[in-house]
């Protein structure tokens, strides 16, 4: 990623970013609410036309990596009333490799049936999707993502709504994926969570104010700049930086 | 008259025959686009669409006559408008899409209404607002056979990147599929289809036949393609009913069909497992009844 601007319209979500991203990690964006997160990992899927920059995926340019590539939306953007059953919606990530006329394939099968075994999901295949928890429905999308075939996963706010339990599940099966050399990029608000669960964090505030492992880029000082905290005034720093989960 | 003979009768005529052809065709299609349209939630827009095709019928009548062709562009282009007018309205202003679209469906109906009463010939406004079955004509049922045909073409040959795009647009769009070709074509396939739907329908009544089968199988379906065969179903035995009832009763069609497909919800409101009235109280009431039997 070099020099990465992003406009809309008039607007700058995005000014300067360079980063190198690497690979097999669990990446945290972080940044306050406007800061581009989103803009960001929209702009890694090749949705906005980029002001300035370059984005590259391994050596290719984001269109061509997209078969690489899982999305995965904030849980309001979905209708959880659709009528899909839990294997229906891991189904639809075979759909981009099928196109519109080829048949599921016993090879499509199997990736169905793994992805919701690797997920914990088989004894829910069946089942409507509206039936289910928040964190199960968290669970059926990664599993369409799985079911794609990417090796790089884009999660916006994959944590926002999800209890105790469901955070610490999620957490687990970042870990695990990266354990298997995949990828995870998540726009996360908690910062505890990052520090402690995450390889590699971005601080952005439409530029980018740090970025390397969490120990570095949130720092006080890094924290402050991002979200405009007065640096006489301790507190907020304090409820960014302590907020932990026990898990 | 035995029933088989009040069901038959109306059959014995051309027009009728023509009108059964047409109606159950409007169903079939009707009934796949509905839950499509529901699922989308583009209901109340598809109403507003629907009343905004008068316009374009009562130039293209004035301009060409009572040519099935011409009421099909002239209905097309005045569908196609609103719809653009709503997106742009909606993207340039802080005004919301539906309320856009509601803005503009009533002056273009009103422009359809005035229009259609300066119209020197001793046609009835009511066979464009209600529907007039008699008014089936062969080159009518072609058209109707045309439209149907490619709809469900083109819904079988897009049916993946369109569920797609209905349940989660983003996973779309992430996977490289073509979004908003799919968004506009959808809205072309609705406005063809109500198009189709005018004759026997009418303007105001028209979007009933998609609708009320969509939410009636929605009431019973947990899966969309249960969804889509139930809803189409009901649509073709509704439109039947609803042009028997007609013939007998001497109501315009649109209104007979849409009160078959009425009666249909409030049977299904009552009855349905799960959402329906009946079911739902007995559920309240059993779990009581059992505690208090429990011994000890």
């Amino acid at each position: 990623m070099r020099d990465l601007t992003v406009r809309h319209r008039r607007v700058t979500a995005l000014r300067g970013v360079t980063a190198d991203l690497p690979c097999g990690r669990a990446i945290a964006i972080c940044g306050p609410n406007g800061a581009g997160k989103s803009t960001l990992l929209r702009a890694l899927l090749g949705w906005h036309p980029l002001a300035s920059g370059e984005i590259r995926i391994g050596d290719a340019h984001p269109r061509h990596a997209l078969p690489r590539l899982a999305y995965l939306p904030q849980r309001q953007a979905i209708d959880w009333d659709f009528p899909l059953t839990v294997r229906g919606v891991v189904a639809l990530g075979r759909y981009p490799a099928l196109g519109l006329f080829r048949r599921f394939s016993a090879t499509d099968h199997t990736r169905i049936t793994e992805a919701l075994a690797e997920l914990d999901l088989t004894a829910l295949a069946d089942r409507p999707l509206r039936t289910l928890s928040g964190g199960q429905q968290q669970r059926v999308f990664l599993a369409r993502a799985l079911a794609q075939g990417a090796d790089i996963f884009l999660l916006d706010e994959p944590f926002s709504g999800l209890d105790l339990r469901a955070t610490g599940e999620l957490v687990r099966i970042i870990r695990s994926w990266v354990a298997r050399g995949r990828t995870v990029i998540a726009v996360v608000h908690d910062l505890a969570l990052v520090r402690r669960h995450f390889d590699y964090a971005l601080l952005l505030d439409t530029d980018l104010v740090s970025c390397g492992p969490p120990v570095d880029a949130l720092t006080d000082d890094f924290i402050r700049r991002a979200y405009h905290l007065p640096s006489e005034s301790d507190e907020a720093l304090q409820s960014l930086r302590t907020v932990d989960f026990p898990l | 008259m035995s029933p088989a003979d009040f069901l038959l009768e109306p059959f014995r005529h051309d027009f009728m025959q023509r009108a059964l052809v047409t109606s159950a065709l409007l169903g079939l299609v009707g009934g796949l686009l509905g839950p499509l349209l529901v699922l989308r939630r583009m209901a109340l827009m598809g109403d507003a669409l629907s009343h905004s095709l008068l316009p374009g019928i009562a130039l293209a009548w004035l301009l060409c006559g009572p040519s099935p062709t011409a009421l099909l562009i002239g209905a097309l282009l005045a569908g196609l408008l609103t719809a653009l007018g709503g997106a742009v309205v909606s993207r340039l202003t802080v005004v919301k899409e539906d309320a856009a679209f509601g803005a503009l469906f009533l002056v273009f109906f009103a422009v359809g209404i005035a229009l259609l009463s300066r119209l020197p010939t001793r046609f009835n406004l009511t066979h464009f607002l209600f529907g007039n079955i008699l008014g089936v004509t062969t080159s009518d049922l072609h058209l109707v056979i045309a439209i149907a045909l490619g709809t469900v073409i083109a819904l079988y040959v897009f049916r993946r990147p369109l569920l797609l795009e209905t349940f989660d647009p983003g996973f779309l769009r992430a996977t490289g599929g073509p979004g908003r070709f799919i968004h506009a074509g959808f809205l072309v396939l609705v406005v063809l289809n109500l198009v189709a739907g005018l004759q026997t329908m009418g303007v105001v009544l028209v979007l009933g036949l998609f609708l009320l089968p969509a939410v009636i199988a929605r009431l019973w379906c947990d899966r969309i393609a249960a969804l889509l065969a139930v809803s189409s179903a009901l649509a073709l035995a509704g439109s039947v009913a609803g042009i028997v009832l007609s013939y007998h009763a001497g109501l315009p069609s649109g209104p007979a069909i849409v009160l078959c497909l009425g009666a249909a919800l409030a049977v299904s409101l009552l009855l349905a497992p799960g959402p329906g009235l009946i079911p739902r109280t007995w559920a309240r009431l059993r779990p009581a009844g059992r505690v208090r039997h429990t011994p000890d």
